[in-house]
């Protein structure tokens, strides 16, 4: 146990290498970089444009540059921004409790949407219970999640006279004030995602209630509760604890943009600011968090797994 | 297959097929997309324009028709392109294994481990907009979902005992992967070019909406729901019948992917 788990985490960190390697490379190789950005109408000053590149060590070799950013990294040093001089980690860190937030209060609001369509779905296969929730799920699944907030938008400003206030509000500065900010990203974001765990959680459903023992239990006369309380559920929760995972890495993937749509200065806001000034730092940065979680996340549900599953433990 | 399941795939291959013929043939179905009459500007849907007009009195039942061939065009050329090169190098990799095998496969886990939208949104940013840029990025995006499903399948069909059979009667490798192995992984990575066609449009669609995507004026859904933005409350019908369009789209190759997959 111990050992896989540390193949697994070795893995991970190779992985974890590999993609910021090649997210490294990747916006380095294009023309245009920060110097350009910065200097602006005086560009074309060789003189100026060198002295930046070296200050910003733009004028190493590209293994240099990034030999001593992953070497910064271990040490726990994100580096400065280039173009707000503050500390990376602390620019990223605080975009990513925005996004962590939201996320997952999603998945809380997916879970408790999701898992109960899809069982109900699952259990009367074929009829119109299972009807419904599939063509709500078919029809949340190919509505892009941006447009979804912007239908969501449209609706309660015309009908209810409502919209999210302008400025985002943290939680810790005032809760309904954040409440009000993250009600109709959560609401996109979690329509989307409910509607991939009620199609989870009918098709897992589905399996189990073809099982022998449930069949068993019917005929041995158990009250619906006990079959569907006890039998079914115990056997379905598993793969919809495992499913969590999955759908947290997606969300924290829908969410960037999301918040584009509602002005909230998360990580996917983040990262295109990131991007627009050519901030490597704080780029790379947030960059490295995205894929972190996903992996950390991946990791996690592999071992919620194994620890519920015996089974599974050693294979 | 079933009577509902009978139906969602008949329900899916109308759709995708009228999708398709729109994308194709769009001035059977609709006149110019950019005629500009600044006077009927932001008017809303009636007889004369069923889905209203955008702030420059463009037809927004023009724009949609007219945006399918360049959305569903760049989706598809994305697919295909990830298909060719995630699907080859699957193949010769699950195929020979070894140590090209263990390089692809760690670059293709590197590239899986961010969120797809998220590494779209770098590769799109620091690319450039332009349609040929985005097909590029969408198709990085998928390349690597292509290389492990070959891979995957042609590693399975590499065990068999007719490849087994074709070794015995003095093929060469490549000859038996080529002509044995090869066309045992194709229908499954054309099954999954269906299956992440949907998911790509949305990914298409975001960027697009993020500004990353096709410049203007060409009409493309997910541009028009980024010029809609200023109006949602006001001109509600330019973020509407765009979305509906993506939202038909998806929908067609969900349906159309189920079926498939309840086929095969």
């Amino acid at each position: 146990m111990l050992g896989a788990l540390a193949g697994r985490l070795g893995a991970a960190m190779a992985t974890a290498v590999l993609s910021t390697a090649a997210v490294f490379l990747l916006i380095r190789a294009v023309p245009g970089d920060v110097v350009g950005e910065m200097l602006g109408q005086s560009a074309g000053d060789r003189a100026a444009e060198g002295a930046l590149r070296a200050f910003f060590g733009l004028d190493r070799p590209l293994w240099q540059q990034y030999i001593g950013w992953a070497g910064d990294v271990l040490r726990g040093d994100l580096g400065e921004s280039w173009r707000q001089g503050m500390p990376v980690a602390g620019i990223v860190g605080e975009a990513f409790l925005v996004t962590l937030q939201i996320g997952l209060v999603t998945l809380v609001v997916s879970l408790l949407v999701g898992v109960p369509l899809g069982i109900v779905a699952g259990v009367r296969r074929g009829r119109w219970p299972d009807l419904v929730v599939e063509a709500f799920s078919l029809v949340a699944l190919s509505a892009p999640v941006f447009w979804t907030g912007m239908v969501l938008l449209i609706a309660t400003s015309t009908w209810l006279g409502w919209s999210p206030p302008l400025i985002y509000a943290r939680p810790g500065e005032n809760l309904s004030d954040n409440l009000e900010s993250i009600a109709l990203p959560v609401l996109a974001l979690g329509l989307l995602q409910a509607a991939a765990y009620a199609q989870f959680a009918r098709q897992q459903t589905a399996i189990v209630m073809r099982q022998d023992f449930i069949r068993a239990a019917i005929a041995r006369g158990l009250p619906a509760r006990v079959v569907y309380g006890r039998h079914l559920l115990r056997n379905v929760a598993i793969p919809l604890v495992t499913f969590a995972g999955v759908i947290l890495v997606q969300i924290l993937g829908g969410v960037v943009v999301v918040e584009t749509l509602f002005a909230i200065p998360g990580l996917g806001r983040t990262l295109l600011a990131a991007i627009q000034a050519r901030d490597y730092p704080v780029l790379q940065g947030a960059l490295l968090v995205a894929v972190l979680i996903a992996l950390l996340v991946n990791l996690l549900v592999d071992l919620l797994y194994a620890t519920i599953d015996p089974r599974v433990r050693g294979a | 297959m079933n009577r509902r399941a009978r139906i969602e795939y008949g329900l899916g291959l109308g759709l995708t097929g009228l999708l398709l013929l729109v994308a194709i043939a769009p001035s059977l179905f609709a006149g110019a997309p950019d005629s500009v009459d600044i006077a009927r500007r932001l008017a809303p849907p009636s007889a004369a324009n069923w889905f209203g007009t955008d702030e420059t009195g463009r037809d927004v039942y023009a724009r949609v028709v007219h945006g399918a061939g360049t959305t569903l065009g760049i989706v598809g050329a994305a697919v295909l392109l990830a298909a060719l090169i995630g699907g080859a190098a699957g193949a010769v990799a699950g195929f020979f294994g070894r140590l090209g095998d263990m390089a692809l496969s760690r670059s293709a886990d590197a590239l899986l481990a961010f969120p797809p939208i998220i590494l779209g949104v770098v590769i799109a940013a620091t690319l450039g907009p332009g349609a040929f840029n985005l097909i590029l990025a969408l198709g990085i995006i998928y390349t690597p979902v292509f290389f492990r499903i070959a891979r995957a399948s042609a590693l399975g069909e590499g065990a068999c005992a007719y490849v087994e059979a074709a070794r015995a009667l003095g093929h060469g490798e490549w000859a038996v992967l080529l002509r044995h192995v090869a066309p045992n992984v194709l229908p499954t990575v054309l099954l999954q070019c269906v299956i992440l066609f949907p998911l790509a449009l949305q990914i298409q669609a975001a960027l697009g909406f993020l500004g990353l995507g096709v410049p203007p004026p060409t009409s493309d859904w997910g541009a028009s729901l980024q010029e809609s933005r200023n109006y949602l409350t006001s001109a509600p019908w330019l973020s509407i019948f765009p979305g509906l369009a993506l939202l038909a789209a998806a929908l067609a190759a969900l349906l159309l992917g189920r079926g498939l997959q309840a086929r095969s």
